[in-house]
């Protein structure tokens, strides 16, 4: 298992990834500061 | 979220096994203001259409986050009308997770989903009585009062 959350930074892939994996997407929004 | 919950190791197993974890700052443009997001953390369950099924705002501890993801799921099934994957997520949430507070979400939409998909109405007053004797205050059993006068 990973050590930490592998996170996709483009809606474009997640979205990809998702529709490859049958899975839902997490999206965070995130404060960047 | 990054010093508490997202370094848990059982919180780092549910996202890998069963989410794809996109993180976008609360500043980009154009995605922040079509999520109409005004505090962080947002977090949102989108199917693969990217479209919005769920939604929490405001911290998480893993213990809650678990939970919250596998209520997004649950209800990303439902508006899907897969029902029997609703169902089982909802039914987790209650069972593995029964001192968490999407436990009272979890109930009432697990008497929607029954009922979606057996068209029983019996369904909802069973999750109104379950809300009722086990969360009488809670604003899941307010919300399930109809289904009281389900008979």
């Amino acid at each position: 298992m990973a050590d930490k959350i592998e996170w996709v930074t483009s809606m474009d892939e997640a979205l990809k990834r998702a529709k490859a994996e049958n899975k839902h997407v997490l999206l965070d929004f995130f404060n960047p500061n | 979220m990054d010093a508490v919950t997202y370094p848990e190791k059982a919180v780092i197993g549910f996202v890998s096994n069963h989410v794809i974890p996109l993180r976008i700052p609360s500043d980009q443009r154009p995605l922040a203001q079509e999520f109409k997001v005004s505090w962080t953390p947002t977090l949102v369950t989108l199917d693969t259409d990217g479209k919005e099924h769920h939604r929490t705002v405001g911290f998480l501890p893993p213990e809650e986050l678990i939970p919250s993801l596998m209520l997004g799921i649950g209800k990303t099934c439902l508006d899907l009308g897969q029902f029997n994957e609703a169902i089982g997520q909802f039914e987790k949430i209650v069972t593995e997770h029964a001192r968490s507070a999407a436990v009272p979400e979890a109930i009432f939409f697990l008497g929607v989903a029954r009922y979606k998909h057996t068209k029983d109405p019996k369904n909802l007053r069973l999750a109104y009585d379950r809300l009722i004797a086990d969360f009488p205050n809670d604003e899941w059993a307010k919300r399930a009062r109809p289904y009281s006068l389900i008979t």
